[in-house]
């Protein structure tokens, strides 16, 4: 016979979705989160606002938050990391260290919802000078200064007059492996370019970028605002490097479309940094024995119409540990991944 | 103090664990393909240190048992380039090897589009490597674009099996194996992995010298995965070649905006856009450093940078640009550091800016040291010796 307890690994949008639709549906996640609280990534790196609604990003947490939190069928572990795994599926044994103690926990099913780390952009792209210049920023910074509702020069405090992003950082990069494109930034870029403006009106704000990808109704609901509302400058072309000139950075690059170098100065610089996976995510495939594809991520072997579905029988993942993703995405899947595990574990069979 | 959630450059720590971080090492390739007997290897001595290239993994740089290929530029405009790392080597009493059979790598030509196909720059490539394995030294490459040449060429091997066929085919009409080494090493790769050891040995003070420096750009930027990188230079932000090997002699190096710009030789420029090369060299570069760092001599690793940094500041003279800026190679330094004779070894007289109140502020009478030289062009000229030997050179 199965147990019908589905352990979820990882608190964060994804791990919190499938907790809730496990619990609604009448059987029991036990949510296995390393960090002291829930809400993942957005909560972990401070996000001001959730792309495309803008919807407040703290406000949106609380509510998945809630929706596990003194749920009856939801076993909350938090600061636990998960160590070792035995068994198939119907009788996984989950071990895991839990304040410093050992525990093991029984499940019919698991679900991985590690999710991603952003990239770093010191790792490869030195060219842009992360760790050099005070006034380049990532786009994850940019999200914490929107949140404190202060946008300024790190190196002054001052106002910026010239702000650029940097589109594809650590993303679409065949030299440092990272092949794919992750989605979000273009969106992200032009969400954040919103919110420059609306901090500081004034400002000139650019994008250099080597294609905007923005997809399904992005295009309407971030894209034109921000070019028509806004008067954000999009230009094709990606910048080669960034050095500081006297109190102002000074981005290079070519423009593609004018066919001609370029050097403009800047006061702030933000680089649209994207997703990897999370130490956790390949720490989990490894301990759960899950093939990785060639980035890292979780490979998922149903194609398109199985998103959720990993190489073991009753492990399933869902969210951007799979590959980048966005928030409807990761949502979606986590649906998906507490469907389908609860289906594994019914296959199998339940106590009477 | 401005409060703000966001850190400054300084205190943002990278989260990088190059135990973790993607990365790229060839030799996996390498090694599988001397396995299914597709080539052979030429291994790095045993006597080599490791250093750290840009994504953390361990390169192997060998100390002795190197086959020295030398760079066409170095041997026709600033010979002193190269005998001052020959003068390290044989300073350290190492085992090295300076072939007679080495050929031009052709790349230069390659970047003026005037050469002939890939088998062709391959089996160049190949018949060098396999003229060092077959006297059994490791090559040691002068020349940057050689050396960012035969990366290119090694990674063009390993990924194209017509490729290989090809230069096979070339390699048995030569009676020469198609061999590849482990490692593509540079001599200033070689030089920073005996900064303590130069360090140790130097004997003239160069704590009074500030220096910028230029890396190359086919050091840095093709393969880029190959190029030395330290987390106590920059960050391991920018490549730590040259530099490090500075601040162990003591030198002050001195940051300018456009140090990542290419010195003007632009691969092709030089050939086919001279005028370009000069004026990006002059107005670039050089007058760059001397306003934001006004540094003494700057530093570079490269026949092509050395030479265009160099020779370009008369034409920006004649312009009356802020020039006139020694320019070096690391080799050269670190011979002087030593105790090199500027003249007989550096052989400075071929470099086209002035470098005279260079090597005074290091206390060096180049008055003296010049008649030296000439003292010993003189035994030449009337019939006294031949040529000039390393012990007439010291």
């Amino acid at each position: 016979m199965a147990n019908e307890n589905i352990v979820i690994i990882g608190g964060g949008p994804a791990g919190l979705e499938a907790a809730r639709g496990i619990a609604d549906i009448g059987y029991k996640a036990i949510l296995i989160e390393k960090r002291e609280r829930l809400g993942g990534m957005p909560d972990e790196a401070q996000y001001a606002t959730l792309t495309p609604d803008r919807r407040d990003a703290e406000e949106a947490m609380d509510e998945m938050r809630d929706a596990v939190v003194d749920n009856p069928g939801v076993e909350l572990m938090l600061n636990t990391t998960v160590t070792g795994a035995d068994g198939d599926v119907g009788n996984f044994t989950v071990k895991a260290e839990q304040n410093g103690s050992a525990v093991e926990i029984k499940a019919g099913a698991v679900i991985l919802a590690t999710g991603f780390q952003h990239f770093d952009p010191g790792r490869e792209t030195q060219k842009y000078g992360y760790y050099e210049h005070d006034d380049v920023i990532t786009s994850v910074d940019a999200e914490k200064m929107f949140k404190a509702g202060k946008f300024v020069r790190p190196s002054n405090g001052e106002t910026p007059k010239r702000v650029a992003f940097i589109q594809c950082v650590g993303s679409r990069d065949r030299q440092i492996g990272n092949e794919y494109c992750s989605k979000i930034c273009c969106g992200i870029s032009s969400q954040q370019s919103i919110e420059v403006k609306q901090h500081v009106p004034d400002a000139k704000v650019f994008i250099f970028y080597i294609d905007m990808r923005m997809y399904g109704y992005w295009e309407n609901e971030i894209y034109w605002p921000a070019q028509e509302k806004y008067k954000v400058n999009y230009i094709k072309g990606m910048a080669t490097e960034i050095i500081k000139k006297g109190d102002h950075l000074i981005v290079k690059g070519e423009d593609t479309t004018m066919r001609r170098p370029m050097e403009v100065p800047m006061d702030m610089v933000i680089l649209a940094v994207g997703m990897e996976p999370s130490i956790g995510t390949k720490e989990m495939a490894d301990i759960f024995g899950i093939t990785k594809n060639k980035f890292g991520f979780i490979e998922t072997i149903g194609g398109a119409l199985n998103t959720v579905s990993t190489n073991v029988e009753g492990v399933f993942a869902a969210g951007a540990c799979t590959g980048p993703a966005d928030l409807e995405d990761t949502v979606s899947a986590a649906g998906s991944a507490a469907m389908k595990a609860i289906g594994a574990i019914r296959r199998v069979g339940v106590p009477a | 103090m401005i409060d703000l959630p966001v850190l400054k450059a300084a205190d943002r720590k990278p989260t990088i664990d190059p135990a973790n971080a993607p990365n790229v090492d060839l030799r996996e390739e390498l090694f599988q393909l001397e396995k299914e007997g597709e080539l052979e290897i030429i291994r790095v001595p045993d006597n080599h240190v490791e250093l750290p290239t840009k994504y953390g993994r361990m390169k192997k740089i060998p100390i002795d048992k190197t086959w020295h290929h030398k760079s066409c530029g170095q041997c026709g405009h600033i010979p002193g380039y190269s005998a001052s790392i020959f003068w390290l080597n044989r300073e350290f009493g190492l085992d090295y090897h300076d072939p007679t059979d080495q050929t031009s790598c052709t790349a230069w030509n390659y970047y003026a589009s005037a050469t002939s196909n890939p088998a062709a720059q391959a089996a160049v490539a190949v018949r060098n490597f396999a003229a060092a394995a077959e006297v059994g030294y490791f090559p040691l490459i002068h020349c940057g674009t050689s050396f960012g040449h035969y990366k290119e060429v090694r990674h063009a091997l390993i990924h194209q099996h017509d490729l290989r066929r090809k230069v096979k085919q070339i390699m048995e009409k030569l009676g020469k194996k198609l061999i590849i080494p482990e490692e593509i090493v540079h001599y200033s790769e070689w030089v920073l992995a005996m900064k303590d050891r130069i360090a140790e040995r130097q004997t003239l003070d160069m704590s009074m010298i500030t220096a910028t420096v230029h890396p190359a750009c086919h050091y840095h930027k093709l393969i880029e995965e190959d190029a030395i990188y330290d987390k106590e230079i920059y960050g391991a932000q920018r490549t730590a070649i040259i530099t490090g090997t500075l601040e162990a002699l003591g030198i002050t190096v001195g940051d300018y905006s456009t140090w990542y710009d290419c010195c003007g030789f632009g691969f092709r420029h030089i050939l086919v856009s001279r005028d370009f090369s000069r004026s990006f060299a002059v107005q670039r570069k050089i007058e760059v450093m001397i306003e934001e760092v006004n540094p003494d001599v700057t530093v570079t690793h490269d026949t092509g940078c050395v030479t265009t940094l160099d020779q370009s500041q008369f034409a920006g003279k004649a312009h009356g640009k802020k020039v006139g800026l020694p320019v070096m190679s690391d080799s050269q330094i670190a011979a002087l550091a030593m105790g090199a004779h500027p003249y007989k070894v550096l052989q400075l007289h071929w470099h086209n800016t002035d470098n005279k109140a260079f090597l005074e502020k290091l206390g060096i009478d180049h008055r003296a040291k010049w008649a030296e030289f000439e003292a010993e062009v003189a035994k030449i000229k009337d019939g006294t010796n031949e040529f000039m030997t390393w012990e007439d050179a010291k």
